[in-house]
């Protein structure tokens, strides 16, 4: 077993105008996400991210504060799993509710260094 | 893990938590304490991915009370006045705010100020939908089948008016709430028939349109001064209606009329339901237009087949509430229900007291009452001749189906 991160990216649900149904909505299916994942022993982890960003840049080391309005996309969140490979990762990530989005799930495994 | 929440949860709690806000703060910052409720729920959707509440309505009310803090802060730092606070108190009095019995009362005086005269009546049910049911721009476009630019108009509109009057957040009293109430009650139907007459193919739409209508309408009747018969019998009707708004569409999405609603998939619940609200609605002798619509509607589910409906009695019921409320529909109605006693001749007195253009955008259904009365009388051609004038006019997809099937058949013997 390998350990992987789905990261989630896109945009936030804040800059989308969505309105209480909708976000009701599209909680239910991140608890039943959830839920799937628990039941199957494989989550890890996860966490939400706030839409406030510092961002320090170059050798100056430029500071800018931005918020999630002011880029093109944003990661909003990840989750930390348990799975064989890639192709076992992708299944789980069909379940990411926020495909209509256009928000975008990156699958990256995390590295092992050998001793 | 328990994770199957109350339906519409976000939605109705957000309604309350605008109206309870607008309480503290007045109407002159909804715009402020909308964009704080949003930002409720954004928090809502996303930390509870991770871990869900115990109960989550506490959690919303207890994030929405956490918001006052937030907006005062905000209001302060812009100086804005704040008429409606009184300093010092303020602290105490907000957790009483958040009580059932005071966030139903916040909600009242919400649908009361969107029923104010001096909001424009196509602007009432969007800024109603809008504030007091939760809904979004987009949905409120979908429901309405209007463009969302339409509706940001409308609802524009309705802040404007708001504003230049200068509304106070409160239910009139005295001489005013009759008036008021009544318009209460008409926005109530109106968003009620926006479900239940619906051009909207999607059931949910339908349904959710006619919940509200009842969730309000049912806000009405717990409060002692906008309890009243017409309130009551509102409410009956709308019962008498939902009970057999699923049989209205079958399987195959097809707009069923009277004659071929499956009666046995009527949810009779709803029925008792409506039988009590009726019996109350009777309890002193003021009929309004409510309680004649709630008498035929109960009508037509005491038959157990179409045939065997009573179409006599619902005549008469349609002539009372015609005398009440003079309306062209009614005298359409009254020509149908005519011409299912196989009474054209009256049928067609009825007709011709009415022209298409008392119908405006559903002139078809003029046509299609027309083209009937043809039919039956053997004219054919003529039948045809309004069947494909109501044809030209009919946007909602439903009836354009409806009637393509109806002229097919028409046309079909003549091929033979």
């Amino acid at each position: 077993m390998k350990n992987f991160m789905m990261l989630f990216v896109g945009k936030e649900y804040v800059d989308l105008g969505l309105s209480p149904e909708d976000m009701q909505n599209r909680m239910q299916k991140w608890f039943t996400w959830g839920d799937k994942m628990e039941k199957a022993g494989i989550l890890r982890g996860g966490e939400a991210l706030t839409p406030q960003i510092r961002r320090i840049v170059g050798k100056n080391r430029t500071v800018t504060d931005l918020t999630s309005a002011e880029v093109k996309e944003i990661v909003g969140g990840f989750y930390l799993i348990q799975a064989k490979d890639f192709d076992e990762v992708q299944e789980i990530a069909k379940d990411f509710p926020d495909y209509d989005l256009g928000n975008t799930v990156e699958i990256r495994e995390i590295m092992v260094f050998d001793n | 893990m328990e994770s199957k929440y109350i339906d519409h949860l976000f939605r109705h709690h957000s309604g309350k938590m605008v109206s309870v806000l607008t309480r503290i703060f007045g109407l002159s910052n909804l715009n402020i304490i909308e964009d704080a409720v949003q930002d409720t729920f954004i928090k809502a959707s996303i930390s509870w991915r991770l871990q869900q509440p115990e109960n989550p309505e506490a959690w919303l009310t207890k994030s929405a009370k956490n918001r006052v803090i937030d907006i005062l802060r905000k209001l302060k730092k812009e100086k804005t006045y704040l008429p409606e606070i009184h300093k010092g108190t303020v602290t105490i009095a907000i957790n009483k705010l958040f009580l059932d019995t005071e966030i139903e009362d916040a909600q009242l005086r919400m649908i009361f100020t969107a029923c104010h005269p001096d909001l424009n009546s196509t602007d009432r049910i969007s800024f109603a939908l809008k504030t007091v049911s939760g809904f979004s721009i987009k949905e409120i476009s979908s429901a309405l089948l209007t463009k969302e630019d339409t509706i940001k108009k409308r609802l524009f509109r309705a802040r404007t008016a708001i504003q230049k009057s200068q509304l106070k957040f409160n239910i009139p009293q005295g001489k005013a709430l009759p008036n008021r109430l009544e318009s209460v009650m008409e926005v109530l139907y109106l968003i009620f028939n926006e479900g239940f007459h619906s051009n909207n193919k999607e059931e949910l739409i339908r349904q959710d349109l006619c919940g509200e209508a009842m969730r309000l309408c049912k806000l009405l009747l717990k409060n002692k001064h906008t309890r009243t018969s017409a309130s009551y019998a509102l409410y009956a009707l709308m019962c008498f209606h939902s009970a057999r708004l699923s049989a209205k569409i079958n399987t195959n999405n097809e707009l069923l009329d009277l004659k071929h609603q499956d009666r046995t998939q009527w949810y009779f619940p709803l029925i008792e339901l409506g039988n009590m609200m009726m019996n109350k609605a009777v309890e002193n002798l003021e009929l309004s237009c409510y309680h004649y619509e709630a008498t035929i509607a109960s009508e037509h589910i005491r038959a157990s087949s179409f045939e065997d409906t009573n179409w006599n009695k619902i005549l008469i019921w349609y002539q009372k509430l015609h005398d009440l409320k003079p309306m062209p529909s009614h005298i359409l109605t009254m020509a149908v229900v005519c011409m299912q006693q196989q009474d054209y001749i009256t049928a067609k007195t009825y007709l011709d007291q009415i022209s298409p253009d008392d119908f405006q955008q559903r002139a078809y259904l003029y046509y299609g009452t027309l083209s009937d009365y043809y039919i039956n009388a053997n004219q054919l051609e003529k039948a045809l001749i309004q069947i494909d004038k109501a044809l030209a006019t009919v946007t909602n997809l439903l009836e354009k189906d409806f009637l393509e099937k109806k002229r097919q058949m028409l046309s079909e013997p003549k091929k033979n």
